[in-house]
């Protein structure tokens, strides 16, 4: 790999660098990483600001929604101030203020068939952070299609579930463990 | 979820690759539990049916097996909030119901209503005198109709839903009362 780090870099990430499984090799596979996140929310926020911060080189975010005080309490990547801005470029502030040394491309829109695989093939790993059954079929599938493993979380009040889906690398996808959605009625919003 | 991102670039330690973290915050604790492929799934099976992506919104969107219920005229049953606040301005002698969940009620509500949950409203109909205007409302208008329906099949009839909600009268009624 032809990846350097810079001293700027060596110092902002010295505390991965002395733990024996990052060190050098393992912080240089961290900036040629490309890692797609679905959704800027209560999920998303704080797996942007942790995965910006640790030093993936290159983070794409998509989320077609803004901002909304009711998200303020749990939605950490955005601000009072932030109240009506795109959630991409609210939490693209954040992470660069956190880390500038890194590149975040924003996707202002939703998750769809026509979209999917096209952005899909641009990342190595996906994350979902996503918050509708819709979203997390279409995740899988194009994650499976395109070959890339599939990190996956969701809550509901005080439970969560959180797995990696990557049936290319020996394991099983969403539709294993649940073949079809619930009925739209007993979805809670 | 950030940490299992971080392995998988590094190739280190052991991801969550065929095992599912299940956490409750409640209890405070975690249980793994094993998450075989399975061989018959429509997208990474042995015979997959799935060979390209599909339409996501109409694959989620399934019906609960349909109930045979009475057709309801929106229009003949809903007031608005503005009509509303004229009726209980008037001093006629009425009854209004909140079916709301307790936790909503705590937020806000409209005097002189009584909170009667959706989720118990049955136990609730025998308390409630058939002759009497009945006003119904909940958060947006959709759990209100679900509760007047239950009442029109009991032999209710006259019956009337908050278009809205409490959500649409706070706006156009109360701008004082707290949203959520």
């Amino acid at each position: 790999m032809d990846i350097q780090l810079t001293n700027d870099e060596i110092g902002r990430y010295s505390r991965h660098l002395t733990l024996p499984q990052v060190g050098m090799a393992g912080q240089k596979k961290m900036k040629a990483a490309r890692v797609l996140l679905i959704g800027a929310g209560g999920l998303g926020s704080p797996l942007g600001l942790y995965l910006g911060a640790a030093g993936i080189g290159h983070l794409g975010i998509m989320d077609h929604d803004t901002v909304d005080v009711s998200n303020l309490h749990r939605q950490v990547a955005h601000g009072t101030k932030d109240a009506g801005r795109p959630k991409v470029e609210s939490i693209k502030d954040t992470i660069t203020n956190i880390n500038p040394l890194i590149e975040v491309t924003t996707y202002q829109e939703r998750l769809t068939r026509d979209n999917a695989l096209r952005i899909f093939q641009d990342y190595d790993v996906i994350v979902d952070g996503s918050d509708n059954f819709a979203t997390r079929y279409l995740t899988n599938d194009a994650a499976f299609f395109a070959q890339k493993p599939l990190v996956y979380g969701s809550i509901f009040m005080f439970e969560g579930q959180i797995t990696v889906f990557h049936p290319h690398g020996g394991g099983p996808c969403y539709r294993c463990l649940y073949s079809s959605p619930p009925p739209a009625a007993l979805v809670p919003s | 979820m950030a940490t299992e991102t971080v392995k998988l670039i590094m190739g280190i330690g052991k991801t969550l690759t065929g095992r599912l973290l299940l956490f409750d915050a409640l209890r405070m604790s975690f249980k793994d539990v094993k998450l075989k492929r399975n061989t018959d799934c429509e997208l990474c099976g042995d015979k997959p049916s799935i060979k390209e992506l599909i339409d996501y919104v109409a694959f989620c969107d399934v019906q609960m097996p349909k109930v045979k219920e009475p057709e309801l005229n929106l229009a003949e049953v809903e007031i608005s909030p503005q009509e509303f606040r004229g009726i209980l301005d008037s001093g006629k002698k009425l009854t209004v119901l909140d079916v709301r969940e307790p936790f909503e009620w705590d937020i806000a509500h409209i005097p002189p209503a009584r909170l009667t949950p959706l989720s118990q409203f049955d136990n609730f109909i025998a308390e409630l005198n058939p002759e009497e205007d009945i006003y119904l409302y909940c958060y947006k208008g959709k759990r209100s109709i679900t509760a007047l329906k239950k009442l029109k099949a009991k032999g209710f009839t006259k019956l009337k839903s908050v278009a809205g909600g409490i959500d649409r009268y706070a706006q156009e009624v109360d701008p004082d009362m707290p949203r959520y």
